[in-house]
């Protein structure tokens, strides 16, 4: 067999298209790795640490990028987006743009990856939070970042004395947000009041629930130690007002276990907002021939959970939210369509 | 507290209480307790639960909230409709659990202000029309103000308002409306609940 | 729920209306008349015309609050109220709280359930009426905010940073869909203080009902009312305010009325003033003090006449 001449394109470098693209290079395929940000690793690259284990997200993502470096079959492309895509017979022609610049390229692929993951709803809409109007009141993506900048000891932020993590912000609601939910975030508040209890033990953190979702491998153990033995305190209802007062903000909700209204008194406000599609993921279906549902999620073929249309895949977030180990299972589901698809193409076929 | 026998429950309560149809999605509700974070009753009558009241109904328990001295205390201020994520209309389901409680003979004494009341506004086209000496009053400040003594309203507009509290059942119903056999409504939600004065 | 909830003024009033149909209030012109007056004065500067039909009768919403009759008395006097303004080919400005929300609510039913509107219908064609479900049912503080900008440039007598505290009421914001501002948390009435050359005071409480809930104030006052009267005057007191808006005559006599029966059963004096945000907006706007009618409050405006340097006029206050 001759060298192999199938190129494949991902679209979107954070954990799901590194997979999806590492599994395409290896297998001896060429692949375009397309990545709006400078650098790859999209939310991964954000995150301070992972659950159920506690591990090291930089760890992960340096095994990726030291992989990506030894694989010369994949090309990765930086600070680019896609801006328009036509298909030809059995190819795609792609237009790619600087997003600084207006550095311009033309590709033709053979098949495409579409991984460009999610965003967070905007939390402002609920003004009843006040997300947007006090300053201590954060989404989750933006804690973790406080995280990162706390862990690394350089801050000069005061700690937080205590710390209301809110669920369900803008999931699970039909009134002012999306119906769905969001899946990881009961997850990843358990991780994020753990660890700023391990930070800051005198700090008081609450999270404040309708349900704790813990469908996975170890995260039922990972919720209960948080609560068992890093002693977060989980107050179930889900808050109906933050008013500010004296420099605090007082949360008010029912403790709907006791069947009390309560009011608590803390520093800050973690909101953890529903998890949406990246913004142009709609437009970006279109181009390649894919559908999204009304959400601007990816949608999938009937009996391929990662097949979008005619040499069309996705993986990750811009599917449905999707904790890290289902990104990679996701990306290298994908890369396995492709590779196939790419050795039927050899074969004679499709 | 004794243990409550779940075939007690009664069938089809829900639409025994929605006889309006103005509340079709009380299933959606999630427990999420916003609704009573945000009630300005809760906060000074924890026993007055909108949440559990729900729970209630749709689970067919039909004891405790009609008899009871909470269903009462509810501010019609919609806080709770506000907020809720599945857009559930509270009070209008609270209105409708105050006609059962009439129905039964509970809590005539809170309607009662309100017979006088709207017998009255049946004569006058307006609602809260003071006694004699409030009407003087008004009639003086308005003229102070250069405009008409009393506000506007037409003979017509009285004629036809009455005719539609006639025509629509009200007068007669109002008329009616005794608390002769009233029987006494009481706190029924404070059992195994936490009261801090 | 596909409906837009907050929508931007121009989206709500499009063209500014050359004439309004003016919903009349029962307690608006009863317990405070110089409410009404107010409207009239302010909308004659920014040159709208005002239409008002003796025909027109209460709203009848508040039999829906206190549970004393079943909806389809109130169904039917709605249809018939807005069948009258529908005949003048007007959009319905009310100015009370009470009133947007009983016609919205009640309208709201009748276009979703046909059987309804039919049923409302069907009685009031016996007076030679139908309700066609066409007029818009808007609140005059649309239209104040609407025309922010308009009544800006026309402040004569801007009030001097005076310390105001809105008091939004329930009713507007309640309806959640369709109108000017999250209930979550509203600015708009704050903007318009601004622009009058108030000082809007954020107190903890803004957002509490005024409790009076055309039911409560009567059979609960002392039970439930009062207690959480004194949580919200005690939090704007705090904050110093030193007037406090509404735009709801029924929340006005909640909480002007009330004030001295708490400083009796609290020993703590507020003396907090409560007026009409039009009757904030007239006294920038110049309009004589005695046309706005305060001797009907309880709570004096003496000192805020005093503050903000006005006539009294020759009525008695």
């Amino acid at each position: 067999m001759n060298d192999k001449v199938e190129t494949a394109l991902v679209v979107g470098g954070g954990l799901a298209g590194m997979e999806a693209a590492l599994k395409i290079g290896q297998a001896g395929y060429k692949v375009v790795l397309v990545e709006k940000q400078p650098v790859l690793g999209g939310v991964l690259g954000q995150l301070y640490s992972s659950f159920p284990r506690w591990e090291d997200p930089q760890a992960l993502l340096n095994n990726k990028l030291e992989q990506i470096k030894q694989c010369p079959q994949i090309m990765v492309l930086t600070g680019m987006l896609v801006a328009a895509a036509r298909r030809e017979a059995n190819v795609y022609c792609v237009d790619l743009q600087g997003t600084n610049q207006g550095d311009k390229r033309q590709i033709k692929v053979d098949a495409a990856v579409l991984a460009t993951g999610f965003e967070l709803f905007d939390a402002s809409v609920y003004g009843e939070y006040g997300y947007g109007i006090y300053p201590n009141v954060v989404n989750s993506l933006e804690f973790e970042a406080k995280l990162k900048e706390w862990g690394s000891g350089h801050s000069q932020q005061l700690p937080p004395q205590s710390v209301a993590f809110f669920k369900c912000v803008g999931s699970r609601d039909r009134s002012k947000g999306k119906p769905y939910c969001s899946k990881i975030c009961c997850m990843y508040t358990a991780k994020q009041a753990g660890i700023v209890k391990d930070m800051f033990p005198e700090a008081k953190a609450y999270v404040f629930y309708m349900d704790y979702r813990a469908a996975g491998k170890d995260y039922e153990e990972f919720t209960r130690s948080v609560i068992e033995t890093k002693h977060v305190r989980y107050v179930r209802g889900r808050p109906s007002k933050v008013l500010p007062e004296n420099g605090k903000l007082i949360v008010r909700a029912e403790d709907t276990l006791m069947g009390v209204p309560i009011e608590v008194e803390v520093d800050m406000i973690v909101l953890a907002a529903a998890i949406i599609p990246s913004a142009g993921t709609k437009e970006l279906a279109l181009m390649f021939g894919a559908v999204t549902d009304e959400y601007g999620f990816l949608e999938h073929e009937i009996f391929n959970p990662v097949k979008a249309g005619d040499r069309v895949f996705f993986a990750g977030a811009c599917g449905f939210a999707v904790e890290t180990q289902g990104a990679q299972y996701q990306g290298a589901a994908a890369a396995a369509e492709v590779i196939g698809l790419f050795n039927r193409v050899e074969q004679g076929g499709d | 507290m004794p243990r409550e026998k779940y075939k007690d429950k009664i069938e089809g309560l829900y639409k025994q209480v929605d006889t309006y149809n103005l509340v079709e999605n009380l299933e959606t509700c999630l427990a999420c307790g916003k609704c009573v974070g945000n009630c300005p009753v809760a906060s000074l009558n924890p026993s007055y639960n909108p949440r559990q009241i729900i729970s209630d109904v749709l689970s067919g328990d039909g004891d405790r909230w009609l008899d009871s001295e909470e269903i009462w205390r509810c501010f019609w201020c919609a806080g709770c409709a506000t907020v809720c994520p599945n857009d559930i209309q509270f009070p209008l389901l609270m209105m409708q659990l105050r006609y059962r409680a009439v129905e039964n003979n509970y809590g005539l004494k809170y309607i009662m202000p309100f017979k006088r009341f709207a017998l009255r506004a049946r004569e006058d086209g307006l609602t809260f029309a003071p006694s004699e000496k409030g009407r003087e009053k008004i009639k003086r400040y308005r003229s102070n103000l250069g405009v008409s003594p009393w506000p506007e309203i037409s003979d017509r507009a009285k004629a036809e308002y009455k005719e539609l509290f006639d025509l629509t059942g009200a007068t007669e119903y109002l008329n009616n409306t005794s608390d002769e056999s009233e029987k006494p409504v009481t706190f029924k939600y404070t059992e195994g609940r936490i009261i801090s004065e | 729920m596909n409906e837009q909830r907050v929508v931007a003024p121009e989206e709500l009033i499009p063209e500014v209306p050359e004439s309004i149909f003016l919903f009349r209030s029962c307690t608006g012109s009863m317990e405070y008349p110089g409410t009404e007056n107010a409207i009239k004065e302010v909308m004659n500067k920014l040159g709208v015309n005002i239409v008002m039909d003796p025909d027109q009768t209460c709203c009848s919403g508040y039999l829906l609050t206190c549970s004393a009759y079943k909806p389809e008395v109130s169904l039917a006097v709605t249809a018939r109220n807005l069948a009258i303004v529908e005949k003048q080919n007007l959009d319905t400005y009310v100015f009370c709280n009470g009133c947007y929300g009983y016609n919205r609510e009640l309208t709201h039913i009748m276009k979703h359930n046909p059987a309804y509107m039919q049923m409302a219908n069907d009685v009031i064609a016996k007076q030679g009426y139908k309700y066609e479900g066409k007029t818009e049912i808007h609140h005059v503080q649309e239209l104040w905010y609407r025309l922010k900008d308009e009544i800006a440039a026309k402040v004569v007598k801007p009030l001097q940073g005076l310390k105001v505290g809105v008091h939004y009421g329930c009713h507007y914001l309640a309806q959640q869909y369709h109108i000017l501002d999250d209930g979550g948390y509203p600015t708009f009435h704050e903007d318009i203080i601004e622009a009058i050359g108030g000082t809007p005071v954020f107190y903890k409480e803004r957002q509490l009902c005024c409790g009076y809930s055309v039911g409560r104030g009567i059979t609960h006052k002392e039970a439930t009312v009062q207690p959480h009267l004194y949580k919200k005057f005690k939090s704007a007191k705090e904050a110093g305010v030193e007037l406090m808006t509404t735009t709801c005559p029924g929340c006005n006599v909640g909480l002007d009325r009330e004030q001295p029966n708490l400083a009796k059963r609290y020993a703590e004096e507020f003396n907090i003033p409560v007026i009409d945000l039009s009757q904030l907006i007239s006294i920038a706007l110049g309009v004589p003090v005695r046309k706005l009618g305060f001797e009907a409050n309880t709570v004096p405006l003496d000192g805020i006449i005093n503050r903000l340097g006005l006539e009294r006029g020759e009525s008695s206050l």
